[in-house]
């Protein structure tokens, strides 16, 4: 969907955009940062990151694979020696533990990927590579009759530059 | 009460938190400073051809060993773990404080690791593909070595969990995997802003596989942020169980000097120390000669040094506390065995081993020597030394000194054995070269964001620099 893109060189700006935009009832904005910054999170107030249940599924699957792989195998072919336990839980924690850690890394990095909508095959509408650089941008998603207003919003605080993306 | 100048002024002794970047003025500089190290230069050839014949020297002793036979191994039995296990045990220990640093002082917010710790990570990468090889030469048929992962043979016998071996696998395959993955992740921002940066069509196309279309997208960098702590979270305890597990491939076994319940925090301790060490090496000369001396500051080295103090204490209780237990078990075998150890067969050994690891880094108690590159240096060496001693004392002379005395031997390295050991510092220092002029060794995003942001209330600038922005706001200089 097309919109209005804006470039800002200063965060407070780009603060003061976000928040107007927010005022004036535009709801679909992308805001780009070179860096991780609380006030634009403030400013967006998202919803909190579900990335912490990819990590705790997949943690809890990889230690009950470790536990499990450990005292199944021991279970398959039952030989007692020196009259140890078959399957002795203390040994296979270490096993459960490097598992929960294995599974749980990678489930956490899956959901990084899938709710940050990464690997992305193609640069999106409204990304411009001075954002990874060390400008701040705002691209708003709006209906064209709306962009004269997003703009004007835009142009009032002290835009490096204003365009229309598409 | 006299007048007093700033304290930071006389005694800089900045809480580790508060470690800041005050050269550094905005995220342009950040970006054309840190990616100018990446061009190529004659010193970075010459090293890198070091490296590359380095190992090529141990790639050759493995050639002629896989031809004659492990035979041509210094082994004497029953020292049937010589420097190929020493070794082994070394590089995991350079390895660990990579993560340690990344993740442990990411979860502390410890300031003076932003600096360092991508190149931190990037040695534990490395390190632990280094100390991975050794292993696998010393099975002595390396084509087997596919035996070590957990999966049934024929008869359906799988392989025995409550074996150290066992868990060994498991742990560094673990760690490797973790690693690299926190070191991919916390590249990808960086990899975007090589993206950007880039002109040769080719290039950026492998950079933007790479970045994964990352776009510094809000929402991209919260999920991030999440994901980053996770991993951290992570990533602290698997530090401390790798060289735990490590540790209990010799404490699981009756063996004089290795049957003790103190191995765990005795080897992580250790590891953590041999790997700040290790840091310095090479920390050192990069921010020299890329003239990074504004990054990783006085201060930066300065707390650094302080945790290698500190993880030198802790290792030095350990040694202590291991000839303590010796003389309190009243067991002959390890009273016998620890003395041998200091004024028998082994002594220079384990006099290295204390004087580098115990003795000189006591000099850090000197604040005047925390802050002086050269020194650190310096000390940096003799503990890489002390370290590799350090799993020197514990293989060796408890093997030629075991119970019986009629099996009490001598040990001596062959050259293929100091092939090896100089091949993997080749095989290390080449993946590490290779990295350094291909991505950034400070991490980008994580500089900028100690930063202080642009901002339009202080005439345009961050607010470090606002007070020099006024005057020329003022003669209307600036926007």
């Amino acid at each position: 969907m097309a919109g209005i893109l804006a470039a800002y060189r200063e965060l407070d700006s780009t603060v003061h955009a976000i928040e107007e935009l927010k005022r004036q009832n535009f709801r679909d904005i992308d805001v780009y940062t070179p860096v991780p910054r609380h006030e634009l999170e403030h400013a967006v107030h998202p919803p909190q990151s579900p990335v912490r249940r990819y990590t705790l599924v997949g943690g809890l699957l990889g230690a009950t694979f470790g536990y499990w792989v450990s005292i199944w195998t021991s279970d398959y072919w039952p030989l007692v020696v020196g009259g140890k336990a078959i399957a002795s839980w203390i040994p296979y924690t270490i096993i459960g533990f490097e598992m929960m850690v294995l599974v749980g890394a990678l489930a956490t990095v899956a959901g990084m990927f899938i709710n940050s909508r990464i690997p992305k095959l193609s640069m999106t509408v409204g990304y411009d590579p001075r954002f990874s650089h060390g400008d701040f941008g705002i691209f708003v998603r709006c209906a064209p009759d709306r962009a004269a207003a997003a703009e004007q919003v835009l142009r009032q605080h002290n835009p490096v530059e204003v365009r229309g993306a598409r | 009460m006299a007048t007093m100048a700033h304290p930071d002024a006389r005694r800089p002794n900045l809480p580790s938190a508060d470690v800041q970047l005050p050269g550094v003025r905005d995220y342009e500089q950040v970006d054309n400073e840190i990616t100018a190290t990446l061009r190529p230069t004659g010193g970075w050839f010459l090293g890198l051809g070091v490296a590359v014949l380095c190992m090529l020297i141990g790639a050759a002793a493995w050639t002629y060993q896989i031809y004659w036979g492990l035979g041509q191994a210094g082994y004497a039995p029953p020292v049937m773990w010589g420097v190929y296990i020493i070794t082994f045990v070394f590089w995991v220990g350079i390895g660990h404080a990579g993560t340690l640093i990344s993740a442990i002082l990411y979860l502390f917010r410890a300031g003076f690791r932003t600096t360092i710790y991508r190149c931190a990570e990037a040695m534990t990468v490395f390190a632990v593909m280094t100390a991975g090889l050794f292993p696998i030469i010393h099975i002595g048929r390396p084509w087997k070595f596919f035996w070590l992962i957990p999966y049934p043979n024929w008869r359906l016998i799988w392989p025995q969990f409550k074996s150290p071996l066992v868990w060994d696998v498991f742990a560094i395959s673990t760690y490797l995997t973790v690693s690299t993955t926190f070191l991919y992740i916390g590249l990808i921002p960086d990899l975007a802003v090589l993206r950007d940066r880039e002109t040769n069509p080719v290039r950026k196309r492998i950079l933007a596989f790479l970045s994964l279309g990352w776009r510094n997208s809000e929402r991209e960098w919260r999920h991030f942020a999440r994901a980053y702590l996770f991993l951290a979270a992570f990533s602290t305890p698997l530090v401390l169980s790798v060289h735990s597990v490590v540790s209990l491939d010799f404490a699981s076994g009756i063996v004089p000097g290795w049957h003790a319940t103190i191995f765990p925090p005795y080897f992580v301790a250790g590891a953590i120390f041999s790997g700040i060490a290790m840091v310095f090496t090479i920390i050192i000369p990069l921010r020299k000669w890329w003239r990074l001396e504004h990054y990783v500051t006085l201060n930066h080295l300065d707390a650094a040094a302080k945790m290698c103090l500190f993880t030198s204490g802790v290792a030095g209780l350990a040694y202590l506390t291991e000839f303590f237990i010796a003389w309190y078990s009243g067991n002959p075998y390890e009273q016998q065995y620890f003395w041998n150890r200091v004024f028998g067969q082994w002594w220079w050994s384990a006099w290295i081993l204390l004087i580098c690891n115990m003795v000189l880094p006591l000099s850090l108690f000197s604040q005047r020597l925390r802050r002086n590159p050269t020194w650190l240096w310096i000390l940096s060496l003799f503990i890489n030394l002390g370290m590799w001693y350090e799993r020197f004392v514990i293989v060796v002379p408890s093997l030629s000194h075991e119970f019986e005395p009629w099996q009490w031997t001598h040990y001596m390295p062959s050259w293929v054995d100091m092939a090896f050991l100089l091949g993997s510092f080749g095989w290390f220092f080449m993946w590490f070269l290779l990295f350094a002029k291909q991505l950034p060794l400070m991490a980008l995003a994580e500089i900028k964001e100690i930063i202080p942001p642009k901002m339009h209330a202080f005439g345009g600038v961050g607010h470090h620099l606002a007070a020099e922005a006024r005057p020329a706001a003022a003669k209307g200089g600036h926007h």
